[in-house]
């Protein structure tokens, strides 16, 4: 099915389900702008008026999470202590320093943020358990100072008083409009996170939490990507305790503690972590449920927690997840048209005659095992080659070097004459290093599409900057590849040749001057080994240096210029296919040494 | 009191207090060699000993060494749940539901004591009546005297149990590697609920002996859990060795920043040297930094 | 009746497809060989069996019996026992430990009866009497070898699985260890051997397979599978080597 005939058949029915979509959106919107105005309409309880203050400030935080926990899938246990940052930044600089409200929010903002910053770079040394004491750590500083430095925060006693803002000089006394206002910011808030996942850095996050090497190896800055993450998550838990503060007149450090957190934590498992709907979904729900329990109160407590482990047993999605799916198994997603596409540009000049890649004395030891042990190649412009050597010979190891994810001994790696011994693979994947993993490493919820637009957003790729542009790169490589019409497909659903293809399309998106495969043919079946070593030829005629490790020697023949093998961390020969499957050294490393009788 | 004795007694309560932590961090490294898994909830088994204590004393007013035992074989219940309700559903998950799961499992525990007991904290008996004695301007409390001595003989029990009979090494072996484990023969499922079966029953000892001086509380747990887990990571993240020392340098830590630097900050001193150790040196005192393999 | 019999297994890394529908035997007193490339699946075959993995379909019979979906600690009780690649021996426990532990599928064993057969070990590898009190971790590569089977054979197993065992060793290591495989045999063992190094695995095996993605190419003696060329295939990809040797 040629591109075009896609296009064209599609158009007309994409046009009507088009209109239809839009519609429904526009109906959801004017029920959204509605909702708050139901009170100056009908009368409602001032009591019930402040649950909805809370679970809407609560929310603002929650969506904090959503950022940090759904999106970058870092774990968060102090939540509660920025949204107790931006409470007391509010109390305390309306009411002793006398600023207006919204420089104290701001000032709230800009402290919250900062100190997620720092949370942020302790990523670099921890994470899993570490980091989720470390939040712990942070959150239970930030009580002892609450509760005990009395002549500042007026500890145990809280803080009364705290008055609303005004907007266009309008003070929002009225609890009504106060709640409108809220409500405007918790969408605004909603429509930020929402668009976040469709920019270059949400897409980052997603990676991050994937996959964090795989994203680290194509490009993806992974700590600024957490750092970053971090603050907006702190800002966001800012915003919404100087909204809480302004609206309930009264703080204590009750009402940060690390209890809180864990609301805010479960909420966001409950509703969906990974979407900005269930964030609000899973805080409206435990903040009402309650309230309508109130009977069962002794025991709600303890069903909450008995919640949070079935919820993580049995629907780790969340009930947003859950509707999701069933959604998409009622109505699913035709494959989008996406219009004619560029052929795929990767062209390198062959008239520079310096190596791609040199490998000088490279040695890396794991204590005292040798795994490599003073290797020498260099790899000429242009070209394909390979590494091979039995089980254990040291060949991942030196293709980890080679990428930044292992710091070598000694040595040095010189990538198109630049030094890059000492950077991280991010910056590896900037100076043009792609590379793809024996057990593939994709980012298994994403799309192929969005896989491969990570690849293409690594720094310096030089294509434009454009969100369009990237979008159009992907779809040229994919259709390179031959996997134009799965791109939407989320990429855990797709079979493993096609996996494996996504994998190279992400590295090619890169446009990289040198390519490493880590035994790319490894599971494939007799056909698709056929069509990689197809696709390998094609690429070597676009003058991409491709650096290859394999187990299969007669892919290896097909494609490679030229071998080098591996013994126990020693290189023993290189040259053409011929010279070097014949030498009677590599023989003998691979079937192994006959028996000799014992001397 | 003399500068000497003064400094004397700080040590001898931050070691008695030390010791409380190490049995809780012992009974999550144990988890956490086993496992891999972090029990979040490891603090709670000492609230719930303690409270088992309080129960079996007032309101059932059973002579105290039967109330021990009784509570001690609760813990070991306990323990059992606990293995099949939280940690076997997510064995094979990742490591984010788990922690989830074990924060949850915490949660519940403390409602519901709460449920059953109310807010208000309660006292528990001291093993011995009387409160003490003096030696050189020293006063020690009877009650950290038998911490210590109870610690002393947990610790000298289990290094005898580990090192010294077949079970303790299967334990050993199961931690090490529970799929070569599976491959001689070791019952591995059974292993780990024995892991959890003892470190439950570590944590609810550590609740029974510190509860005295403590009160008991709701909160008393999640407390003492983050100490424990501090003086882990201290100590050597997955050491048993670095748990016990980790432990006893924490207690004695607090001990005297609450006496010279500031007493409402006290808890504070358990963070700030477990934030101090994440950034300079995450592998503890003991542990060695693990060389990846290729 | 074979021993152990494979009959069209198939099994799975999650989407990808390790072994394609493998049939093979191992008669009682045999050594049989597995050889094959990187990633032909031979440690694949030596998990299903144990039970480490489970086949998808296909049937696993040892003694005549399935096994295919027992778990791991019944088929050690039944009298297989596996040494699996890369050694794995328990780091932290003494080299006598390790091979008491090697019962451990025995059920209660009298501690005195338990220290006469690590004697019996002993006299086996001679190398590891004077290590007895030596920790896992500080043992050599091929002492870690010599253990691993010494704690396998602790089962006394009817069957004894080898995941490649010569891999990393020196020569002469190598040389010893088949010894060893050999004079086991030769005292009525049945073992399975997984090798990549062909030679050394051919000069003790009464038979042998040949894996190749996951599919069995080619089966028969020592000295039909070293003069075939699709064995060379296999690891060589069809380069003839010098007439040498």
């Amino acid at each position: 099915m040629t591109i075009q005939t896609l296009a064209a058949g599609a158009s007309a029915s994409t046009a009507a389900r088009g209109f239809r979509a839009g519609a429904l959106v526009l109906l959801l919107l004017l029920l959204a702008a509605a909702l708050p105005l139901i009170p100056f309409v009908v009368k409602v309880n001032p009591y019930i008026l402040n649950i909805f203050m809370q679970a809407v400030t609560y929310a603002v935080a929650v969506l904090g999470m959503t950022i940090v926990l759904g999106y970058t899938g870092q774990i968060h246990l102090g939540q509660a202590a920025f949204f107790g940052i931006g409470a007391y930044t509010v109390a305390l600089g309306t009411l002793v320093l006398g600023l207006n409200f919204w420089l104290a929010l701001l000032l709230g903002v800009v402290l919250a943020s900062l100190a997620g910053f720092i949370l942020g770079l302790t990523t670099l040394r921890v994470g899993g358990h570490y980091l989720a004491m470390v939040t712990i750590s942070f959150q239970v500083i930030f009580d002892l100072i609450l509760t005990n430095w009395i002549a500042v925060t007026r500890g145990p006693d809280g803080i009364s008083g705290i008055g609303r803002p005004s907007l266009f000089g309008y003070t929002l006394a009225d609890d009504k409009a106060y709640l409108m206002f809220c409500v405007f910011v918790l969408y605004l808030v909603i429509f930020g996170v929402w668009w976040l996942p469709k920019t270059r850095l949400g897409r980052a996050m997603q990676a991050v939490r994937e996959n964090e090497m795989a994203a680290e190896v194509s490009g993806v800055a992974t700590l600024v990507v957490k750092v970053v993450a971090f603050s907006l998550c702190a800002a966001l838990g800012a915003v919404g305790g100087a909204l809480y503060a302004a609206g309930f007149a009264y703080i204590s450090p009750d009402n940060f503690s690390f209890k809180i957190s864990i609301e805010f934590l479960t909420m966001t498992l409950l509703g969906g972590s990974q979407s900005p709907f269930g964030g609000a979904l899973g805080t409206v729900l435990l903040i009402l449920l309650p309230e309508w329990l109130r009977f069962l109160k002794e025991i709600y407590m303890a069903a909450y927690g008995l919640a949070v482990i079935l919820i993580m047993v049995f629907m780790p999605e969340g009930i947003w997840g859950i509707v999701s799916r069933a959604w998409r198994r009622l109505r699913p997603l035709r494959p989008l048209a996406h219009g004619p596409v560029e052929p795929f540009k990767l062209d390198f000049p062959l008239t520079d005659t310096a190596p791609v890649l040199q490998l000088v004395n490279v040695q890396k030891h794991f204590g005292g095992v040798r795994a490599v042990d003073g290797i020498n190649i260099n790899v000429a412009r242009g070209t394909v080659h390979a590494l091979i050597g039995p089980n254990g010979s040291g060949k991942t190891t030196t293709l980890n070097v080679l990428n930044g994810i292992y710091r070598p001994t000694a040595g040095q790696i010189i990538v198109d004459g630049k030094d890059l011994t000492h950077t991280s693979p991010h910056v590896r994947a900037g100076h043009g290093v792609g590379r793809t993993f024996q057990n593939i490493r994709l980012f298994p919820a994403l799309s192929a599409l969005e896989n491969v637009m990570i690849g293409a957003q690594r720094a310096h790729n030089p294509i434009e900057r454009s969100e369009s542009a990237l979008r159009r790169r992907a779809l040229s490589t994919l259709d390179f590849v031959g996997l134009l019409d799965r791109a939407d497909r989320v990429v855990r659903s797709l079979p493993y040749g096609h996996q494996r293809l996504v994998e190279i399309a992400r590295s090619l998106a890169g446009s990289p001057t040198l390519l490493l495969l880590d035994e790319p043919a490894a599971g494939l079946n007799q056909t698709e080994k056929q069509e990689l070593v197809t696709l390998l030829k094609r690429l070597r005629g676009h003058g991409i240096t491709i650096f290859l490790i394999e187990h299969d020697m007669g892919l290896i023949v097909q494609v490679s210029d030229r071998i080098s093998v591996l013994n126990f961390g020693r290189k023993i020969a290189e040259g053409t296919p011929d010279e070097v499957l014949r030498h009677p050294d590599v023989i003998a490393a691979y079937l192994g040494e006959s028996v000799h009788a014992a001397a | 009191m003399s500068n000497l004795s003064l400094n004397l007694q700080l040590l001898f309560s931050g070691l008695a207090v030390g010791a409380v932590y190490s049995l809780v961090a012992l009974g999550f490294v144990l988890i956490i060699r086993a496992t891999n898994v972090v029990n979040f909830a490891q603090g709670d088994f000492a609230m719930i000993g303690a409270f088992a204590m309080v129960t079996m004393l007032t309101a059932l007013k059973l002579p105290y060494w039967l109330a021990f035992v009784l509570a001690l074989a609760l813990m070991t219940v306990f323990g059992v749940i606990f293995n099949y309700a939280v940690y076997y559903p997510l064995r094979n998950r990742s490591f984010l539901p788990v922690i989830i799961s074990t924060l949850g499992a915490s949660i519940f525990m403390q409602n519901a004591v709460l449920g059953i007991f109310g807010p208000q904290p309660r006292p528990l008996e001291k093993v011995f009546k009387t409160p003490g004695f003096e030696v050189a301007g020293v006063f020690l409390d009877s009650q950290y005297l038998v911490i210590l001595a109870v610690t002393l003989i947990a610790v000298a029990f289990q290094y005898f149990f580990f090192e010294h009979t077949l079970l303790g090494k299967k334990l050993q072996a199961t931690s090490q590697d529970k799929d070569m484990a599976r491959l001689v023969g070791i019952p591995v499922a059974w292993m780990i609920a024995l892991t959890f079966v003892y470190s439950a029953t570590l944590g609810g000892l550590a609740g029974i002996l510190i509860g005295p001086v403590l009160f008991v509380s709701i909160g008393m747990g999640s407390t003492i859990a983050l100490k424990a887990f501090s003086a882990t990571v201290i100590g050597g993240f997955g050491d048993v060795t670095g748990a016990i020392v980790g432990g006893l340098l924490l207690g004695v830590v607090e001990s005297f920043g609450a006496a010279y630097i500031s007493v409402p900050y006290k808890d504070a001193f358990a963070f700030l040297l477990l934030l101090v150790f994440l950034l300079i040196r995450p592998q503890g005192i003991f542990g060695e930094k693990i060389s990846e393999k290729a | 009746m074979p021993l152990l019999e494979l009959r069209d297994v198939t099994s799975f890394y999650g989407s990808v497809q390790a072994l394609k529908g493998i049939s093979l035997r191992v008669e009682p007193g045999e050594i049989v060989t597995l050889l094959g490339a990187n990633g032909a699946g031979k440690s694949t075959t030596l998990r299903s069996i144990s039970g480490l993995m489970r086949p998808a379909s296909g049937d696993i019979l040892f003694d005549g019996q399935s096994i295919s979906r027992l778990g791991a600690e019944a088929i050690v009780r039944m009298g297989i026992s596996h040494v699996p690649e890369g050694r794995r021996i328990f780091p932290g426990l003494t080299v006598t430990e390790n091979i008491m532990l090697g019962a451990s599928s025995r059920g209660r064993v009298p501690k005195a009866q338990l220290r006469s057969e690590v004697g019996e070990m002993f006299a086996i590898f001679p190398d590891l009497e004077r290590l007895e009190k030596a920790l896992g971790w500080s043992l050599s590569g091929g002492q870690q070898q010599m253990l691993a089977v010494a704690r396998g054979l602790m089962a006394r197993p009817k069957l004894l699985m080898l995941d490649e065992p010569s891999l990393g060793l020196a020569p002469i290591i190598v040389q010893q260890l088949f010894a060893v495989i050999r004079d086991l045999q030769q005292r009525g063992m049945t073992i399975l051997l997984v090798e990549q190094n062909a030679h050394m695995a051919l000069s003790v095996a009464h038979r042998g397979y040949v894996l190749e993605t996951g599919n069995l190419t080619v089966e028969g003696s020592p000295a039909e599978l070293l003069g075939n060329e699709a064995v060379r295939a296999a690891y060589l990809g069809g380069a003839r080597p010098n007439a040498a040797n």
